[in-house]
């Protein structure tokens, strides 16, 4: 795949499309506030500074700084961080709600800051749309009209932008509480009619702003269900924002963490979990039940001997719960096969050892490390062949 | 952020524009304002008057207006207004009519002789008179009060502590014609004017000063209703003389005594047809004034009430008023 | 009798800074003194008196502003009252511009009256009544404010007012649009223009300081007396809560919300109509309430340049010394003003609720929206037909009260029995003579006593302290305004009233402030008085303060305690109630007795409403010098009503602009710089 390494690779400023299946294609991106902030990206004399320094040497803040990614089309794309790590303000610099200071910015391949305004709220009105965390609905409309809203924006006729408005309500699970107005909605149902009013427009991304944040829970969690489920029914592209690693987790194809506005490690799930870049990666994930995150893929080694002729198998894409309850059922070694072919073996000793974080450095994991070449993702919509991608800092 | 602010920025641009725009087209309009009277629009015949604040004046425009309406089919309009003002609005169209004018020198000087916008309308047949005044009843007390000469002496009763020592002379509404504070220091009294600022309060001061029997010296005049409730008797200042009121700083004499007159709108007096006729031939005595006057303020009658009292019992008087067809 | 005016200013002058640097510094603690915010200042300040003290005596020696350094501007304002009159007719300003708005204010306003009289008098309580159920919805406050709209317009039928109503109805439909146009449109543009904000903002202040008759004669003098003057002027005066209110919401409005709209690719129009408009208008509607009463109070004063209506009825009773007369067309007023509140308030309510109402659907639907407006159309109009066909325009004279006989009597009864003679307590009549003799001439002997290079270090000094530089700077500034102007003595006399009777005010309205806070039931008592009292225009009850009290200038204090008490124990009340429950309840549970309470809890606590009820007692009183002008309270305000009535500009204008400098002293000088920031807010 020549795309891959396009983030580390090619990060010279042009916004090239790096291929037909990108969507979102960012190149060292800048965004700094503050008096003079044009003079601060790309200068050495302030690489190094921390934000604090930053902003005592320049009175700027640098909320996003050298920021490069790709988005994919149809996968979900999490940028996470906590916050003040400047995801917020690089989810806003996609559609320019926040001018980016510097770097390059495609969508589909053209050029986003060279957009005029008209073809900017082409772009709003019809390519990307956005949920926020505070839904941002307009309190004196009713549900209906809120979800409609993007559409008469559109400038679409009345009764047409209700029709279709109706089926997307639906379509978000809020029928029957069409003419209710948001005041009058909890939390998750206000955002369900923000999720709707984005998902009207039919954009070809969707952007989440920690969505979900503000909820429960409970609420959260049926959430974030809703947004796999219609990501698996429509596969549209999704730029999701949250401080939240477990969700991050739960519903990220790739992730992109984010600390003082870079992006200290991006990759699957699996591969942040089990090969974190650095420290404050590590700290990060520490806590994760890994055996929910990480494959057996990851915890199988060679088999020995006859290991690999008889015994019950399992996917090298299942989870290390339960190839573990696999392999207490058996009592023994389980093959894991993959199109009938066996790619090793999982036991007590190696998943146990991917439970307790040993990963890479003990011995009978060897071989299933993240960085290696074909290693496998949880997701089969996006299993081909991804790298993680350790963006330099 | 930057971007927010930017399309904040065009759309205020956008605003301030839109209403220079609308401004501009104010301004430009249609062309030039009418300036004119619009009294005979519709083809309804109308009448402005004024209604000055002082009942008797309210009296006149009252029978005018009633007589105007109930026998020659008008409609009136009446509006109220300080006297000075008047003038003007009279100059302007506004009003058709003043019925009742105590002397004002120059206003008649630049309406009715610079710009000729409005003409005399003759006599009204009441005798209008200014003066000191002071209760009967204290005067019963005290004759030789009601020489100038001997205010000083009993200026001491006069006082209150809104004077500070010296005897305090009651003024009335700054609407009316005064050059009291020039009197007070060319006769050499130890008075100190107090300005009521309106009639009203002026009114219910002296009510309130006999009610309780005290002695008070005040600007008055006549006719006026009051006079009726309330006996009072007339300082003598120094008579007044042609001439002697000419520079006012220097003035030394009483006031004279004013026969009332009328002014009109130049066009009306013209165009204003019976109305105007009616106008002009409108002419009464001071008793009969303080009549309609007195149902007014004392009997709280309406002014259009009192005048229909008096219309019906004094026909003999109006009917010499209305225009023969 | 100068010795104690001098003790009393200059205990003023010590007080005033301590609200601002808490308690007192004990007399040893120098370095707690300086490190106190106004106690930082005072060190400077008593060095530069030091200085200035004998420098100025040395070079200016005492007395009042010296007349070399006047400039007389009532001649030259004398001249272009001649101008305009002379040119009115011919040149082209007013030919193509002013003229148009003079003929079109006319015309308006009489269309509007000539539309409401086509109702008659059924149609128009209808309608009232209609709108009023309209903007308070279908429940039981709908019915609620209904019915006080069909009582208010009942009463003012059964009073023979329904005539005078219906002309200042038509002139408040008028004012009250074009003000909220005017408002609208500039709170629009500083709403989304920060710069324009910034302009906007400190006219808006000023404006706020201004008393209503100040905005008088500026008009008489272009328009003449008549309905234009009233018209405009009380548009001018209605107009700035509209503004403020308009670009509060607009810069207020949830920015997610705007965000959203944003990110769907809207323009900016767009934006404005379907987002920032909708999110602003629950203070539009609150800047349309606050417009609607100001207009109403103008209305009414404006009948002194000519406005009809009920202001003309309050103002031609008082030629014949009729209180019930005025007060029958009074009572009109405070009526329409509860009628219009109410009403504007439902709504306001009501677009609070909306957020969490269901939209109706079915048969309710035609109860709402657009179904809603045709419906109160069509009910109004088929009520004016109905009454038409009945035969009935006009109010039917036999269902009118005279109350004017039975209300003269109860005045007179109480005057008589009340100014004099009574036991103990001696009457009003002694009371005014001992205030005059104790309060008001020590406090007048001392201002003029003062040298006047004194005084403007006095207001200098604390301005500075109060405020900042800038406050200092705007304060000295006005005060010397007020001697260029010429009319230095009279603005002191002015002051001394005006002082004399901010204290009066604050002190009844600090004691029963404080009643009120703590017992519900005397609040529920005093408040529609207090209403009443705000909206009842003031010439009403000028003859019984004048028979209570005298033509003196403690009449025109009275006059000025009435107008400015509600405010004053409505705004203290309502700081002693917001007082945080938990400083409360701790200090209650710390055993604190109900005294206590209220010395160290309460009132500290409640410091910033109390400043602002000083504030706002010093506005309102000064608004009504001009009002004691009419009850012998002399100075300024008898020369604004004199130029008013006689259009003598010159004199009008000159004792205008110093009246309205003395309200941007006394505003500076009882106004925080803390607050003001907020105030703006």
């Amino acid at each position: 795949m020549s795309s891959t390494h396009a983030g580390t690779a090619e990060a010279t400023g042009t916004a090239q499309s790096a291929g037909d299946d990108v969507v979102f294609s960012v190149r060292n991106l800048w965004k700094v506030f503050g008096p003079k902030a044009e003079k601060i990206p790309g200068n050495a004399e302030y690489a190094d500074l921390s934000v604090e320094e930053l902003r005592a040497r320049t009175g700027c803040t640098a909320a996003v700084r050298d920021v490069s990614f790709d988005v994919r089309k149809g996968e979900v794309f999490v940028v996470m961080g906590l916050s003040g790590s400047g995801k917020s303000t690089l989810v806003r610099c996609l559609t320019r709600l926040i001018e980016p200071t510097s770097g390059s910015l495609a969508i589909d391949g053209e050029d986003v800051l060279a957009m005029d305004k008209g073809r900017l709220r082409e772009l709003r009105r019809h390519r990307a749309a956005m949920v926020f965390q505070h839904f941002g609905l307009l309190p004196h409309r009713t549900v209906l009209d809120n979800v409609a809203y993007g559409l008469e924006i559109q400038g679409m006729g009345k009764s047409e932008r209700r029709a279709k408005a109706a089926e997307v309500v639906a379509k978000v699970g809020l029928q029957g509480l069409e003419n209710r107005r948001p005041g009058q909605l909890s939390g998750g149902q206000q955002q369900r009619v923000g999720l709707a009013r984005a998902l009207a427009v039919d954009p070809e991304v969707l952007l989440f702003d920690e969505p979900f944040s503000a909820l429960d829970p409970l609420i959260r969690r049926d959430m974030q269900e809703e947004v796999c489920r219609l990501h698996d029914e429509e596969g549209r592209t999704m730029v999701f924002i949250t401080h939240d690693l477990s969700e991050a987790l739960r519903i990220g194809d790739r992730i992109a963490l984010m600390r003082d506005g870079r992006v200290v490690q991006m990759g699957t799930p699996e591969e942040i979990v089990g090969s974190p870049a650095d420290d404050y990666v590590r700290d990060f994930v520490r806590d994760v039940p890994r055996e929910q995150v990480m494959t057996a893929r990851t915890a199988m080694r060679p088999p020995v001997g006859d290991e690999a002729e008889q015994g019950a198998s399992v996917a090298p894409g299942v989870t290390v719960s339960e190839a573990i309850e696999a392999v207490v059922r058996t009592g023994g070694v389980v093959r894991v096969v993959d199109n009938g072919r066996c790619l090793g073996v999982v036991d007590h000793q190696g998943l146990l050892a991917v439970v307790a974080g040993l990963g890479a450095d003990f011995p009978a994991a060897t071989g299933a490390t993240g960085t290696s070449a074909g290693a496998g993702v949880p997701r089969p919509d996006a299993a081909t062949g991804t790298t993680g991608e350790v963006i330099p800092a | 952020m930057n971007r927010t602010q930017l399309t904040r920025t065009t759309a205020a641009r956008a605003a301030i524009a839109s209403s220079a725009v609308l401004g501009l087209l104010a301004l430009s309009g249609c062309g030039a304002a009418e300036t004119g009277r619009s009294t005979e629009a519709g083809g309804t015949k109308t009448v402005s008057l004024t209604v000055p604040s002082w009942v008797g004046a309210q009296a006149n425009v009252a029978v005018a207006s009633y007589l105007l309406k109930k026998e020659m089919g008008y409609t009136v309009k009446s509006q109220q207004m300080g006297e000075v003002l008047a003038w003007d609005a009279l100059s302007k169209g506004d009003i058709d009519a003043i019925m009742e004018d105590w002397g004002h020198p120059k206003e008649e000087k630049q309406y009715v002789e610079n710009k000729k916008t409005v003409v005399k309308g003759g006599d009204l047949g009441v005798t209008g008179h200014i003066g000191w005044f002071v209760p009967k009843y204290y005067a019963d007390k005290h004759p030789d009060v009601t020489d100038w000469k001997n205010l000083n002496k009993y200026a001491k009763d006069f006082a209150t502590v809104e004077s500070g020592g010296k005897g305090q002379i009651l003024e009335g509404s700054p609407d009316y014609v005064t050059y009291d504070e020039a009197l007070i220091k060319n006769l050499k009294l130890n008075l100190k004017p107090k300005f009521a600022g309106s009639e009203a309060s002026q009114i219910t001061a002296i009510r309130k000063y006999a009610k309780e029997k005290k002695p008070f010296l005040t600007y008055w005049w006549n006719p006026q209703w009051l006079n009726n409730e309330i006996e009072m008797v007339e300082v003598k200042l120094p008579e007044y003389k042609e001439g002697c009121d000419a520079d006012l700083k220097k003035i030394a004499c009483a006031y004279p005594n004013t026969p009332l007159q009328k002014f009109f709108n130049k066009d009306f007096a013209k165009d204003g047809g019976d109305a105007a006729t009616f106008l002009k031939n409108f002419k009464w005595t001071t008793d009969q004034q303080n009549d309609v006057a007195l149902m007014i303020a004392d009997q709280k009658l309406s002014p259009e009430a009192a005048a229909e009292k008096w219309v019906k019992a004094n026909e003999s008087t109006w009917k010499a008023w209305i225009p023969k067809k | 009798m100068t010795a104690p005016t001098i003790s009393a200013t200059a205990r003023d002058q010590r007080e005033k800074p301590s609200p601002a640097d808490g308690r007192p510094a004990p007399a040893g603690k120098f370095r707690t003194v300086l490190h106190h915010r106004a106690g930082r200042k005072l060190l400077p300040l008593a060095v530069a008196v030091l200085v200035l003290l004998p420098l100025g005596a040395a070079l200016w020696g005492g007395g009042g502003w010296p007349a070399a350094q006047t400039v007389d501007v009532s001649g030259p304002l004398d001249d272009a009252n001649d101008w305009v009159l002379d040119n009115r007719d011919t040149h082209p300003l007013f030919l193509y511009f002013l003229l148009h708005l003079s003929n079109s204010a006319t015309s308006a306003v009489d269309a509007v009256y000539a539309g409401l009289a086509q109702l008659g008098w059924v149609g128009v309580t209808a309608g009232a009544v209609l709108l009023a159920w309209r903007a308070g919805g279908l429940g039981r406050s709908g019915l609620k404010v209904a019915a006080t709209a069909l009582a208010a317009f009942a009463v003012c039928g059964a009073l023979g007012m329904w005539d005078p109503t219906l002309m200042t109805i038509a002139l408040m439909i008028v004012a009250v649009a074009a003000a909220s146009l005017v408002g609208v449109v500039l709170g629009l543009a500083a709403g989304l223009s920060d710069r324009f904000d910034r302009i906007l903002r400190p006219v808006l202040d000023t404006m706020q300081v201004l008393p209503a008759f100040a905005y008088l004669l500026p008009f008489v003098l272009v328009f003449g007396t008549g309905t234009p003057a009233a018209l405009l002027c009380t548009v001018i005066y209605a107009a700035p809560p509209m503004a403020r209110l308009t670009a509060l919401g607009m810069r207020g409005a949830d920015a997610g919300v705007l965000e959203a709209a944003t990110s769907l690719g809207s323009n900016g129009w767009q934006r404005l109509r379907t987002a920032r408009l909708p999110l602003a208008r629950k203070e539009m509607l609150l800047g349309l309430n606050q417009t609607i009463m100001m207009a109403l109070s103008m209305v009414v004063i404006a009948a002194l340049v000519g406005a009809g209506g009920l202001g003309e009825e309050v103002y031609s009773a008082l030629s014949t010394v009729d209180v019930g007369k005025a007060l029958a067309a009074g009572i009109p007023i405070v009526l329409i003003a509860i009628w219009l509140d109410r009403t504007t308030a439902a709504a306001g309510d009501r677009i609070g609720d909306s957020a969490s109402s269901a939209a109706p659907s079915g048969r309710g639907r035609f109860l709402h929206g657009r179904w809603a407006w045709a419906l109160v159309a069509a009910g109004t109009v088929a009520a004016a037909v109905a009454g038409r066909l009945a035969g009935a325009r006009l109010w039917p004279e036999a269902w009118t009260y005279g109350i004017s006989t039975p209300v003269n009597k109860a005045q007179e009864w109480i005057t008589e029995n009340l100014s004099s003679g009574v036991p103990v307590l001696g009457g009003t009549e002694v009371w005014s003579q001992n205030f005059t003799l104790w309060v008001l001439n020590p406090l007048h002997d001392g201002l003029t006593w003062l040298p006047w290079w004194a005084l403007l270090l006095l207001v200098a000094g604390v301005a500075w302290l109060v405020g900042t530089w800038g406050t200092a700077l705007t304060a000295t500034l006005a005060m010397a305004g007020i001697g260029v102007l010429g009319v230095w003595d009279k603005s002191l006399n002015t002051l001394s009233q005006v002082l004399a009777a901010l204290v009066v005010t604050l002190v009844i309205g600090f004691a029963v402030g404080i009643m009120a806070a703590r017992a519900r039931r005397f609040e529920r008592v005093v408040r529609p008085v207090l209403d009443a009292m705000q909206t009842m225009p003031q010439f009403v009850y000028l003859i019984p303060v004048v028979a209570l009290f005298g033509v003196t200038r403690a009449s025109a204090i009275i006059a000025a305690v009435v107008y400015a008490l509600p405010a004053v124990i409505r705004i203290t009340t309502q700081g002693l109630r917001e007082v945080d429950p938990a400083a409360m309840e701790a200090s209650r549970s710390l055993g604190a007795g109900s005294r206590q309470q209220l010395l160290q809890v309460q009132l500290p606590l409640a410091r910033p409403a109390l400043q602002l009820a000083v504030n706002q007692g010093v506005v309102l009183v000064l608004a009504v010098v001009v009002v004691g002008g009419l009850v012998g309270g002399g100075a300024l305000g008898y020369d604004v009503v004199k130029g008013l009535s006689r259009g003598e500009m010159g004199i009008g204008m000159t004792a205008g602009a110093a009246i309205v400098c003395l309200g941007l002293v006394l505003d500076r000088l009882t106004q925080p710089a803390k607050a003001r920031a907020r105030k703006g807010a």
